[in-house]
């Protein structure tokens, strides 16, 4: 085939598209395969991208969690300003975890490799990382500037045509906790970096390409009139939406205008509380990525991620605010903002298509990270994760105990007992804690913990929604409050605690809100909700033989 | 293939019966060892009773080829009758007994999505839903002290209120069982003692692993399918013997082993896999002589395509797999099922895959599919979509006069027709549009097949690749090219040859136990008693099951990690007995293994950091006399295999005139060039121009190319 001249007819380019993304799958899996870090091998967190020459992206890969949504072009974009595509060359690996210039906190390493083909830079490899540990305070909402929450890398080169900087290396060794494993995945990057540049080459062989930029421009340009045309099926206004948060010392307010004008579509955050003192502020990307997505789940779920897919899409948030801080916020606690904003996109567009939202869920993701020195002197620190529910549909009740917008699996009581010095009461749906309406919100779930440690250990929580609860939609109820009690007695989650042997721990995690009256909903889900016991505040027949 | 053998008064000890029950069809497949013949026969799949499929198909097999029922020796069975029974919830009422506080573990699961975008999503049901799970007080610690006793009164209230609720089959999960399995013994016999017409699973029996939701989820699928493979497998084994089989009945095993009845009865989760296992050991079987030492073995059927992994002559093994995907082949979103299994992936594309234009305007392929009803438009059964079956006779590749060895009608016209719609709807020329659905489907095949071998560490150019199925030998060239393999073996009846992996399974026991020991800080002397016990519990299958102990060979593995890291590696460990006075060499020849099973992985050197072995696991095997299957001696050359020629389309050349063989007809030592079609009787293969094919020793057509 002719490379300059080639015509994408929808055969070819859908083959191509395949393989792209194909070759995004692949350097994904050499990252589960060879990371250390459960983050990266259960959690899923990380991300792998194709960029072309000019850092749009070509293909995400397919199971890259919604905070990475344009993140890595950003990154890419970046570098192309800060070093200079003449400035690179065949070998060279990039390296940066500026908060705002990657993907909103410390922890997620990005590298970036210039591809070079026939003597020419055709694209950008790239993946981004969630490392084991990056120095800095544990992970909290506690540190109050960037600078406390680890190691900090500014946009420089890893590898200087396949050369190490040793003493990058050496710094970085230095300031982590988890040497070994941190710099370890930084070199599983590097191999996915390389395998995705080698399949890379291979196929612009394969096809006789000399350049990507015609099949890209034409992959962004059916993406983009896909969704401008699901956009135009939209009615034109401004639509309004606010979300009253849990806050610190006051609640936080989050507002959203949505416009859509003919084909495209302006989201503005303008009125939204400003940054904080505390790591709960939220880079502009991160902002971006998760109204992206929300966008996404709403419009055109089953479409692949690219450059064009958002071109119809302006996000704007006051700089200086929680959506869009300035350095040297602090931003570890990202989530616990960020999370938020797939809801209130949601909100403003269920005024216009009911039927394609969901009700909030009741999320963000909760996490505790415990630490302690144990009786022999020896330090550890734990990391455990718990969800609340997802919010209700104009279809369906929300899924219990469901990771959302984020996705992070729980880690299981048997492997809790065994690694951390927790023993384990219970851990069960929240019953009634589901927002009620003709479809019911998602449970929480209470998990009862003991600590079994003769020396006091300290929790760190990063959880939301314990003051605030998850509103409905369309007449639905808001789902149940969140809360964390220490011998029964409720605590303030933002800040550390000590538990000492013997004191019981009660982690309540949040409900969904639901959908729809409640008082439209199905006979059948009301017999199911009674069997099963999910829901005993509706009528009780008091047939099961399971409630207690 | 009727020639009779021998005469039926005689006793001949020389049969073996293989019988592969699938949702539609049963195949039965008799193998003479004397003449090194191969019968087969297919049968559609009796639902209601499967077994009078089987001994209505066994008994005409037996007779059309004069074998008497009496020289069957070796009785081997696979079947997808419980998958199915998973995938459909036609399993027994199961109820499920916990420790107090955690009956909701197998509905709160992972708490982690499959799917990102789709706000309807949805898990897969509990198999056991809220209302059929009791609680009881009782409590083991992590390290294995229990904490507090069983209350053998809760549970007799527990299980009497689910009887009231017409449970026929019990699972008991109590926390930390697979590190003490004291009160799940002392359940099972108590509820075995009060309730005796219920069956009971006890987790640690079927999956002593830790993880409480996985743990669960494989034993309450095992509880759902006992009664029904208890039922059928009894009645299986009687009717056989009610037709003067001598041959005791052996099971498959969803990792490609062999077991005996008792076994299969109590733990049946074990072959809810066992129909793929049978195909992945015909491939391995096929591709022994012509295949090398690393062969990727693809089928491609009507719905979907498989794809598993074959290295030094084995099929990859698997520590686990899902059942019953809520979206057919998206992972996570089915129920965890922790067992050994051949390891394979599933694509959503075969022969029936439709296609269609996306909301990009991109032409798609699969994972829909037009089934075999009404199937693809060239079927005339009412489908009017294109599918790449209809693609495939339009390039020419699939002969409308052949079709499934001319059993078949297919109407050229109405494929035609199809495709010509699709090409309307994106502005391309038919060709070109029939050309594009076989290449997309093989692309989506080879991606899915890349991402699998890297997923592996393996790299793609060092296999060859091995194709079955009605579709496979149709589309292995391109898709082979694409995967950048450079060589395809292509076996005899193709089309059917999976059942034949049957009677070449070795019989095999895997046992598997959670341990948790540091090797900075390890017990040797409590590793190897723990090895021997599992050793100890697989022998004793091996010898009831009526096979010589003595020629097992016995492979120890543990899951070990570094501590911190949040996953384990299996590895293989080297042989025991473990030396407990030299604590030095053991631990040095442990760790040994064990990096050097990491460095091959992660490719890099290991962090210096403790190792702890989590679980321990044994696999044991034995070759089964009998398993020594050579394929057929083809019947004297009538004529020669080129029987005509045929327009086919090749993207390198276009339209081309392109040879047709015969493949009954092509012998040993025959070679010829691409382009060329081979017609079998359920398949076809296809040889794009530039490949060198011929025919080897071994009956296999085998292709290369540069």
């Amino acid at each position: 085939m002719d490379g300059t001249e080639h015509s994408y007819d929808p055969i070819v380019l859908e083959v191509i598209r395949t393989r792209v993304t194909s070759i995004v799958d692949e350097g994904a899996k050499v990252i589960v395969r060879t990371s250390f870090s459960m983050l990266l091998n259960e959690a899923n967190d990380y991300s792998c991208v194709l960029t072309d020459d000019r850092g749009l992206l070509l293909a995400q890969n397919t199971a890259s969690l919604p905070s990475f949504i344009g993140t890595l072009p950003n990154t890419v974009r970046h570098f192309i300003d800060a070093i200079g595509i003449t400035a690179m060359h065949p070998g060279d690996v990039l390296i940066t975890n500026n908060p705002w210039k990657g993907s909103g906190h410390l922890n997620d390493v990005q590298l970036v490799k210039p591809v070079f083909h026939a003597d020419r830079l055709v694209a950008f490899a790239a993946c981004c990382a969630h490392v084991p540990d990056i120095g800095g305070r544990i992970r909290s909402v506690e540190p109050r500037e960037v600078f406390e929450e680890g190691f900090h890398i500014p946009p420089m080169k890893l590898l200087r045509e396949g050369i190490p900087d040793e003493s990058l290396l050496t710094l970085m060794r230095t300031n982590v906790r988890t040497p070994d494993q941190t710099v370890g995945d930084l070199f599983a990057q590097v191999g996915a970096l390389e395998v995705m540049e080698q399949r890379l080459r291979t196929l612009m062989d394969d096809y006789g390409l000399r350049s990507l930029d015609a099949f890209a421009d034409e992959l962004y340009r059916r993406s983009d009139a896909a969704m401008r045309d699901a956009v135009r099926a939209l009615p034109g206004g401004t639509y309004r939406y606010e979300m009253i948060t849990d806050g610190l010392d006051e609640p936080f307010t989050f507002r959203i205008a949505l416009t859509i004008a003919g084909d495209a579509i302006d989201v503005d955050y303008a009125g939204t509380s400003p940054q904080q003192s505390r790591g709960i502020n939220v880079v502009y990307a991160y902002t971006f990525a998760m109204t992206a997505y929300a966008l996404k789940c709403a419009l055109l779920p089953e479409l692949p991620n690219n450059e064009g897919m958002f071109r119809a899409l302006t996000v704007r948030a006051p700089e200086g605010s929680l959506l869009n801080a300035r350095f040297p916020a602090s931003v570890g606690g990202r989530i616990c903002s960020g999370d938020y904003l797939p809801s209130l996109v949601f909100g403003a567009l269920h005024q216009v298509i009911p039927d394609r939202v969901s009700a909030a869920p009741g999320s963000p993701l909760w996490s505790m990270v415990i630490s302690g020195v144990r009786e022999d002197g020896k330090p550890y620190a734990n990391v455990l994760f718990y969800n609340g529910g997802m919010g209700a549909t104009s279809r369906k009740d929300g899924v219990s105990c469901y990771s959302w917008p984020n996705n992070i699996a729980s880690t299981p009581v048997e492997v809790t007992e065994r690694d951390t010095p927790f023993f384990v009461r219970y851990k069960r749906l929240r019953e009634n804690s589901g927002g009620e309406g003709r479809h019911c919100g998602g449970l929480g779930q209470d998990i009862l913990l003991e600590s079994r440690s003769r020396t006091p250990m300290a929790a760190v929580f990063l959880a939301e929604r314990t003051r605030m609860p998850a509103p409905g939609l369309a007449g639905g109820g808001a789902g149940g409050l969140g809360d964390v009690q220490i011998n029964g007695r409720s605590i303030d989650v933002r800040r550390l605690h000590l538990l000492n042997e013997g004191d019981e721990l009660l982690v309540r995690t949040p409900g969904a809100g639901g959908y729809g009256d409640v008082r439209e909903r199905g006979a059948d889900a009301i017999a199911r909700d009674r069997r099963e016991g999910w829901r005993y505040s509706l009528p009780q027949d008091g047939v099961d033989g399971n409630a207690r | 293939m009727t020639v009779p053998y021998g005469t039926p008064q005689a006793p001949n000890p020389g049969h073996s019966l293989g019988i592969d029950i699938g949702g539609t069809f049963t195949d039965i497949v008799v193998y003479d060892h004397r003449a090194a013949r191969q019968y087969s026969l297919k049968v559609l799949t009796t639902h209601d009773d499967p077994v009078r499929a089987v001994m209505s198909g066994v008994g005409r097999i037996l007779h059309d080829n004069g074998i008497a029922a009496g020289s069957v020796h070796r009785l081997v069975h696979a079947t997808t009758l419980f998958t199915n029974a998973v995938i459909e919830r036609k399993g027994a009422l199961t109820g499920l007994v916990t420790t107090r506080g955690f009956r909701d573990s197998l509905e709160i699961a992972r708490e982690s999505r499959y799917e990102l975008y789709d706000l309807n999503i949805e898990n897969p049901p509990p198999i056991v839903p809220r209302h059929l799970r009791e609680e009881v007080s009782e409590r083991t610690q992590a390290n294995g002290e229990v904490l507090q006793p069983l209350d053998p009164a809760e549970l007799t209230h527990a299980v009497e209120r689910l009887v009231a609720r017409d449970v026929t089959s019990v699972a008991v999960v109590f926390l930390h069982a697979y590190a003490n399995p004291a009160h799940e013994i002392a359940a099972a016999t108590l509820i075995r003692a009060r309730f005796p017409h219920l069956f009971v699973t006890v987790s640690h029996e079927v999956v002593r692993e830790i993880r409480e939701y996985e743990r669960a989820s494989t034993t309450v699928i095992n509880a759902y399918v006992k009664p029904l493979a208890h039922g059928y497998l009894e009645d299986l084994r009687t009717r056989m013997g009610d037709e003067a089989i001598p041959a005791k009945l052996l099971l498959m095993l969803s990792n490609g082993g062999l077991t005996h009845l008792a076994e299969a009865r109590k733990n049946p989760v074990q072959m809810l896999e066992s129909g793929p296992a049978a195909g992945a050991l015909a491939a391995a079987h096929f591709g022994r002589d012509d295949g090398g030492d690393h062969l990727l073995a693809f089928d491609m059927g009507g719905t979907t395509a498989k794809l598993s992994v074959v290295d030094d002559g084995e099929p990859l093994v698997a520590y686990g797999f899902e059942a019953a995907r809520q979206k057919r082949f998206m992972h996570g979103s089915g129920l965890p099922v922790r067992i050994s299994t051949i390891e394979l992936i599933e694509i959503g594309a075969g022969g029936g895959s439709i296609a269609r234009v996306d909301e990009l305007g991109l032409l798609k392929v699969g994972p829909e599919s037009a089934g075999s009803e009404p199937g693809p438009a060239c079927y005339g059964l009412g489908g009017t979509e294109a599918t790449v079956t209809d693609a495939d006779l339009v390039l020419g590749y699939l002969n409308p006069e052949y079709f499934a060895g001319g059993t078949m009608k297919v109407e050229l016209e109405r494929a035609r027709a199809a495709i010509a719609k699709l090409a309307r709807q994106v502005g391309l020329p038919a060709e070109k549009v029939a050309w594009g659905i076989h290449d997309i489907v093989n692309e989506n095949m080879a991606s899915a097949a890349r991402v699998h071998i890297a997923e592996r560490g393996r790299d793609p150019k060092t296999y060859a690749i091995l194709c079955t199925g009605g579709a496979g030998p149709a589309h292995v060239f391109y898709v082979a090219r694409k995967i950048g393999v450079k060589s395809i073996v292509c076996p005899p009846s193709a089309g059917v040859a999976s059942a034949l992996g049957l009677l070449v399974a070795p019989a095999s026991v895997d046992r598997v136990a959670t341990l948790g020991m540091r090797l900075d800080r390890g017990d040797w002397g409590l590793l190897e008693s723990a090895f021997t016990s599992l050793e100890r519990e697989a022998k004793s299958v091996i010898a009831d099951a009526g096979f010589p102990v003595d020629e097992a060979t016995v492979q120890r593995f543990a899951d070990g990690r570094f501590v911190g890291q949040g996953h384990d590696l299996v590895v293989p460990l080297p042989p025991g007995p473990y030396d407990r006075d030299d604590a030095q060499r053991t631990r040095a020849a442990l760790q040994g293994a064990f990096e050097r099973a990491s460095r091959e992985k992660f490719s890099r050197t290991p962090p210096d950091v403790p190792i702890e072995f989590i679980n321990i696991r044994v696999s044991m095997r034995v070759r089964v006399p009998g398993t020594d299957i050579a394929t057929e001696s083809v019947a004297a050359a009538a004529g020669s295999a080129h029987k005509g020629w045929r327009d086919a389309w090749f993207p390198e050349v276009g339209y081309a005139r392109t040879r047709i063989y015969a493949r009954r007809m092509l012998r040993p030592g025959d070679g010829f060039n691409g382009p060329a079609i081979v017609e079998d009787e359920g398949s076809t293969l296809v040889v794009g121009p530039g490949a060198v094919a011929t025919v080897t020793p071994s009956q296999n057509v085998r292709v290369d190319f540069s």
